[in-house]
């Protein structure tokens, strides 16, 4: 066949070559952007403070007018019209519910600069003009004294506090201990003792009810008046009449809070930081247990294992065990490591409190060996090939100076071979930070009452449940289909996820260039 | 006594034990089924200079690594005969190799420091063996580096990376390596044919200084070093030792014919 008869010329296929390869290399950029910018977006949305608007809209209940303080939590188009997801507040629901507005039903819609945002401490929200502080001395306290006021409040609720826990625990482990030595109930030991309770508790009764006194008063958009106790009021946000910059002041406060705070009302709202510890906590464990045995196994097969068929088919079982689904690690977790390990150990260490188990119920520990187990073939393969990279005359150089095999694994192929190591454990990290499912068998939770860290020895509670931000998001995936709230919660919790992945990748990556400029030569 | 004129020449076939470093009985090796070396036969002198010549492949590095069993890190290596060092046979199964390797130090083709400061490259062997004091180390260390004609040049970097030195600096690190070790024997496998023409001379003039320590035995391609730097020249040739006697013999008269033709340049 003539060469000229060809379709394209030769220069026609070069550049056809590189066209496609540029297209797909782009469409790779733009798929990647697009996730991180959409993620961003949605996440960083959720701590900017959104304006109040006063909306008065048709009720599609009784088809009467009503007027509402409402934020937006999204809009969308549908059928012509514009569809809105309004958190309001009104008289049946001060502390806000959501609905799905049509823009037929819609009155007016406007920014209400004098409506609040007051948000409580077990994490509601109330949409409402602050009208006035109420104390004891006085009804009509201006509310930009706020601070002021519940500066009081704070030192009442820290006497309550003192009392509770000095006085009153005190006499309860007297009293505890009296009925222990069977002390008659007419002895006058226990009559003073009750006597000291009755005086301090009336004291607490006293005080709470001064507490509860100092109220925050607010009107709803229709006028109607209601009341919080100060004590219950977490934060005080007048988005409305706020700056860029004052803004911008809110939704850090917000970030903060958000790494710092437990979740409320069920993983809708408050923080995340018992998701993120128990994350970072999981990642650290998997990352001490599966690094000696992923270099070990490593260094016997590279090193020590005779080049036979055995050798061949024990890497190929590792590489196919990379490409395991992470469910099957899953149960084997629950299987294995908890039902089995955990249950031994229950019947020969901790006989005395079953059938309630110890060690054979989910935990972060088996939720870290299980996750060992699964970025195992990720580090051995790795480390592979970091070991294969080590000059052979370095090797004979130590051998030479006398070395025996262990000393020359030990000090000068393993440092040689140390990026090569840090290289599987980012990729180990990566993959084990991201992992959901299997944890939700071997240990993560929705919710976890107490953090796998405390001040209660032994300080580290290996055996304790854990929240994940790979959990959180996929709860909160299922809250956000009735709640744009959540959802944004969500994308809140992706966006933190992607930033722990990158941080860990990135103290990963750069300990593996302190050691490949120390290890590598020229 | 020991024999330390350089001119005078002994009698190779005839060596006494105390002047022999090296007594090789009958060495035979293969690599699998390939066979490498044959019934090689030979009395290495102590405190000379001794040169392994013959084109490559012809069996030279392998009997030089006999010498400290780096053989054996080939787990095809099979071998037959004995070599004795003092009155030991290192071919013996028995024989602690580790040990073996402190008495009997090699220096490679490629220099190869270790990725670490200077210090720790000359203290790599003393501290395996459990030197852990620092005074020693340190007097080691200096002494060694004195030894390779090192010690001017580096002693004020000592803690910096060995790999910012030269090629020929690095090899120097490398023979002060094993001469930390007060090695009786060195072996030298090529150890210029990496290296310029002007540090060649260096290190040339370094071994000359070191037979006066310790007996060493040098693998060469270049001709001329051989006889400029042996004072005994072996020469192979497919595995078989062809002529074994004093280089200025060997490189002005040989015996053998094949011998003839490869210092004259007719092969290899």
């Amino acid at each position: 066949m003539n060469k000229s008869r060809r379709l394209f010329s030769q220069g026609q296929r070069q550049a056809l070559f590189i066209g496609a390869g540029a297209f797909f290399t782009g469409l790779l950029l733009l798929a990647m952007i697009s996730i991180v910018l959409l993620i961003a977006a949605r996440g960083g949305g959720y701590f900017w403070p959104q304006d109040v608007h006063r909306v008065s809209f048709l009720s599609s209940v009784d088809d009467q007018p009503k007027t509402v303080f409402a934020q937006i939590q999204s809009e969308y188009m549908q059928d012509g019209q514009k569809m809105r997801w309004l958190q309001l507040s009104d008289a049946q629901s001060p502390y806000g519910r959501q609905i799905l507005l049509e823009s037929n039903r819609t009155l007016s819609l406007a920014r209400a600069p004098e409506a609040a945002r007051v948000a409580l401490k077990d994490g509601r929200v109330v949409l409402a003009e602050p009208v006035s502080v109420e104390s004891p001395e006085s009804t009509s306290i201006a509310v930009a004294r706020i601070d002021a006021v519940r500066e009081n409040v704070a030192q009442i609720d820290a006497r309550i506090t003192a009392i509770r826990d000095d006085a009153l625990s005190q006499i309860h482990l007297q009293l505890t201990e009296l009925d222990q030595r069977k002390v008659s109930k007419n002895a006058p030991a226990r009559k003073k003792l009750n006597k000291a309770f009755d005086r301090w508790h009336s004291q607490v009764l006293e005080l709470e009810r001064q507490r509860d006194s100092y109220r925050l008063n607010l009107q709803l958009a229709q006028g109607d008046d209601i009341s919080i106790p100060l004590m219950d009021v977490y934060s005080l946000e007048h988005t409305g009449q706020l700056t860029a910059v004052g803004k911008l002041g809110v939704a850090l406060n917000r970030v903060g809070r958000f790494l710092t705070e437990s979740p409320k009302q069920a993983n809708t709202a408050g923080g995340v930081f018992p998701a993120l510890f128990g994350t970072v906590l999981m990642v650290f464990l998997m990352t001490i247990i599966v690094t000696p045995f992923g270099v070990l196994a490593a260094v016997y097969l590279n090193e020590y294992a005779p080049d036979n068929a055995m050798t061949s088919i024990i890497r190929i079982c590792v590489s196919n065990m990379a490409g395991v689904p992470s469910i099957v690690y899953g149960v084997f977790g629950l299987g294995f490591f908890i039902y089995g390990v955990g249950g031994s150990l229950d019947q020969l260490f901790f006989e005395q409190s079953l059938p309630a188990p110890t060690m054979g119920t989910p935990g972060v520990f088996w939720a870290a060996l299980t996750m060992a187990i699964l970025t195992l073939p990720v580090v051995i393969v790795a480390t592979e090939e970091g070991l294969r990279n080590v000059p052979q005359g370095l090797k004979a150089g130590s051998y030479a100076l006398g070395a025996t095999k262990a000393e020359t694994v030990w000090h000068t192929i393993l440092p040689m071979a140390s990026p090569g190591i840090m290289t599987g454990v980012i990729l180990a990290i990566a993959r084990a930070a991201g992992e959901v499912a299997p944890l939700m068998l071997v240990g993560a939770v929705k919710f976890a009452p107490n953090l796998p860290v405390d001040a209660e020895f032994p300080y580290l509670h290996l055996e304790r449940q854990f929240m994940h931000l790979g959990v959180l998001i996929y709860d909160g995936a299922f809250h956000s289909q009735t709640d744009a709230k959540s959802a944004s919660m969500m994308f809140a919790a992706c966006l933190l996820l992607l930033v722990v992945v990158f941080i860990l990748n990135i103290l990963a990556i750069l300990l593996r260039a302190r050691l490949r400029r120390r290890y590598e030569r020229r | 006594m020991l024999k330390l004129f350089d001119h005078e020449h002994l009698d190779l076939d005839n060596l006494s034990d105390d002047l022999t470093a090296i007594r090789v009985e009958d060495l035979s090796l293969q690599f699998g089924n390939k066979h490498v070396l044959e019934n090689i036969s030979m009395r290495i002198p102590k405190h000379r200079v001794t040169a392994l010549i013959g084109q490559s492949g012809c069996g030279k590095s392998t009997l030089i690594s006999s010498f400290n069993r780096m053989n054996d890190l080939n787990p095809q290596c099979r071998y037959q005969g004995q070599i004795y060092i003092g009155d030991r046979d290192i071919n013996n199964k028995k024989q602690n190799v580790s040990e073996l390797r402190t008495q009997v130090g090699m220096v490679f083709q490629r220099p190869n420091p270790f990725p670490m400061s200077i210090y720790e490259n000359v203290c790599y062997g003393l501290k395996l063996q459990g030197i852990k004091v620092r005074r020693q180390l340190d007097d080691a260390v200096e002494r060694a580096l004195k030894d390779a004609a090192l010690w001017k040049e580096v002693k004020d970097r000592l803690f910096e990376s060995a790999s910012v030195l030269s090629g020929g600096q690095q090899q120097r690190l490398v023979i002060a390596r094993a001469l930390a070790l007060k090695p009786d024997i060195l072996l030298l496998d090529e150890p210029t044919s990496a290296l310029d023409p002007l540090t060649t001379l260096f290190i040339e003039e370094l071994i000359a200084e070191l037979k006066h320590r310790c007996t060493i035995i040098i693998v060469t391609h270049n001709m001329q070093q051989a006889a400029r730097v042996s004072d005994y020249t072996a020469f192979l040739h497919q595995g078989r030792l062809i002529e074994y006697s004093d280089s200025d013999t060997l490189f002005t008269t040989p015996e053998q014919k094949q011998t003839e033709d490869y210092i004259t340049g007719r092969y290899g």
